[in-house]
């Protein structure tokens, strides 16, 4: 009887190694009978062994308001540590599928949905799912640059005191840590109790990043990053995006075509109210399967 | 006419009208200060800030109390009512079906109190308070009914400060995970503290400077106050002084009218200095401030 090794959880495939590459991954390796000390080394080597693949998927969501359709059925699972672009016209969907996922159009009237998005295998709309839990994993990052009219420390550090992830001096730590991490720990060091708005539109975005980044999330959505940047801050933002991607999982709306195909593992494209074509980026952009994604990816029409 | 001459001659007109206007403005309140500090000035005595009435003159301890007695009441009454009106209607009123802003009869509501002349509030204070609870004329009626004046007021500019708020702040707070309660605190009321505290120091000099009101409630009385709130035998305040004292027949009187219309002008500048203080050092992180 005790020569059949338990099987482990069906679902719970993460790639081996410590990528969470591109790869797809197909299950896990069963630890080989009476070894049973392995799990906790290769749950060491790869903490997100054993865990869903897919770290947000949606099935079958549909998105209301009122008796408008915005989205159908749209099926997807974002990957464990990629970075999924988000493209299509103006009033394609994307932005409400993006604002879906961490439950920001809960509160717009009107708003319903079929289908269901899960995080880790569980429902975002489970009963008793905690909601600021929920967005503490899930993050956002907005078109426009929002920092807080609070000191550049304190904004920094916004999340993790409304977290309660860490006080006293260790917000200090904290500030230091996240602004180092997007790079702008040089350029602010001395002024951390400046007005965030006498820094420029990058260094901003930067900060509202930081401040993003600071409450540990799994999840970063990112509506339109870029799209109020010059050219110099977008390619730094691109750059810290590809350095963020093997921890994160960054979902990224993008009304620029050539960054998705520079910065994105898959790509999504969004048609009327449908997911009209996903697959790999190169894919998506060289071979798409779908006319209407070939003529809007080559220019012909949004 | 040619364009360009038209042109010149529209920004003239304008510019004069818009010049007009701002002097309209501008000279009867500088003639009032004038003349206040002329009238006042010559005979001035600093004893009068701390010696009380007597029934040919002494000075005006007893209606300067008063007066910030009210005011202090005014603001924890009208103060704390008013502030969380405004928070109700622009934060937590239920939106209409429709998508519309919630709150309609309460807003409607204020609205309509806001339009009632003072002085009659003053005698639904004197029927309802002063004679309907037997309080007589004391404190408490008095601030009871110039709160009552202010609280629509203090809403509406609460409202608006809150309604003022960047969309974008709350939705960053949003999306950070902070509750609904924090990010009022932490994020919203802070933007919006300044356009609140002007609205609740602008209605304090409103309630100090209010005379039809009090003389319902408050009647007057020469004693400084007893720290009675309720059944005393009337109320001194600045205001009465000027609109009584002017033509009795007491030239120590008429002295005093002008004394008290001049500390009275005093203390809405400091208010508006303090106001102007409060919003410069709330404003340091604001966005419209880069320096």
């Amino acid at each position: 009887m005790a020569t059949e090794p338990p099987v482990a959880g069906a679902a719970s495939g993460a790639a081996p190694g410590l990528s969470g590459g591109k790869h797809v991954a197909t299950g896990t390796p069963s630890p080989a009978a009476g070894i049973p000390r392995v799990d906790p080394v290769l749950d060491a080597l790869d903490p997100d062994r054993g865990r869903p693949a897919n770290v947000v998927e949606t099935h079958g969501l549909t998105l209301r308001f009122l008796d408008k359709t915005i989205l159908s059925s749209i099926d997807m699972g974002f990957e464990r540590g990629t970075i999924t672009a988000l493209i299509g016209p103006t009033g394609s969907g994307k932005s409400t599928f993006l604002r879906t996922l961490n439950r920001m159009n809960d509160k717009v009237t009107g708003f319903r949905y079929e289908g269901s998005v899960t995080l880790e295998g569980r429902s975002i709309w489970a009963p008793g799912t905690d909601l600021l839990e929920l967005r503490r994993r899930v993050g956002m990052l907005f078109q426009r640059p929002n920092p807080f009219p609070m000191s550049i420390r304190d904004n920094v550090v916004a999340g993790v005191r409304a977290h309660r992830i860490a006080k006293g001096r260790q917000l200090d730590v904290v500030a230091e840590q996240r602004l180092r991490e997007v790079g702008l720990w040089d350029a602010v060091q001395d002024r951390l109790n400046d007005s965030p708005f006498r820094l420029s539109g990058g260094q901003q975005q930067l900060l509202c990043l930081a401040r993003a980044l600071a409450v540990g999330p799994d999840v970063l959505l990112l509506d339109e990053p870029t799209s109020s940047l010059d050219p110099i801050s977008t390619e730094y933002v691109e750059a810290l995006l590809a350095q963020l991607a093997p921890a994160l999982t960054l979902i990224v709306v993008t009304h620029n075509l050539a960054q998705a195909r520079r910065v994105s593992h898959r790509t999504m494209f969004f048609y009327d109210g449908r997911l009209v074509e996903h697959g790999p980026t190169d894919q998506v952009f060289e071979h798409p399967r779908d006319p209407q994604t070939e003529r809007y990816v080559t220019g012909r029409i949004g | 006419m040619p364009r360009k001459r038209r042109r010149v001659v529209f920004t003239v007109l304008f510019r004069g009208g818009t010049f007009a206007a701002l002097a309209l403005v501008l000279a009867p309140a500088a003639w009032l200060l004038a003349s206040v500090i002329a009238k006042a000035v010559p005979h001035w005595r600093w004893n009068v800030l701390w010696t009380a009435l007597t029934p040919t003159g002494g000075g005006l301890l007893g209606p300067i109390l008063g007066t910030l007695i009210l005011m202090a009441g005014v603001l924890v009454v009208a103060g704390t009512v008013g502030v969380l009106a405004g928070l109700h209607l622009a934060e937590m009123a239920t939106p209409r079906r429709s998508g519309a802003d919630g709150g309609t009869v309460l807003r409607m509501a204020s609205d309509v109190l806001s339009g009632f002349p003072s002085i009659v509030l003053g005698y639904v204070g004197y029927v309802a308070l002063v004679v309907g609870l037997h309080w007589n004329y004391s404190l408490l009626p008095a601030v009871l009914i110039l709160s009552l004046m202010v609280v629509p007021y203090i809403a509406k500019s609460t409202e608006t400060a809150l309604r003022q708020v960047p969309t974008a702040y709350r939705e960053g707070a949003e999306a950070l995970g902070m509750a609904t309660g924090y990010s009022l605190r932490k994020v919203v009321l802070r933007t919006a503290s300044p356009g609140i505290v002007t609205g609740l120091l602008i209605a304090l000099a409103i309630a100090g400077g209010e005379t039809a009101p009090l003389l319902f409630t408050a009647e007057f009385s020469r004693t400084v106050w007893t720290g009675a709130f309720v059944h005393a035998h009337g109320f001194g305040y600045l205001t009465y002084v000027v609109y009584t004292f002017w033509d009795t027949p007491s030239k120590s009187a008429n002295y005093l009218s002008y004394d008290a219309a001049l500390i009275l002008i005093v203390m809405v500048l400091v208010l508006l200095v303090v106001a102007r203080l409060i919003v410069a050092r709330s404003q340091r992180y604001s966005e419209g401030r880069t320096r």
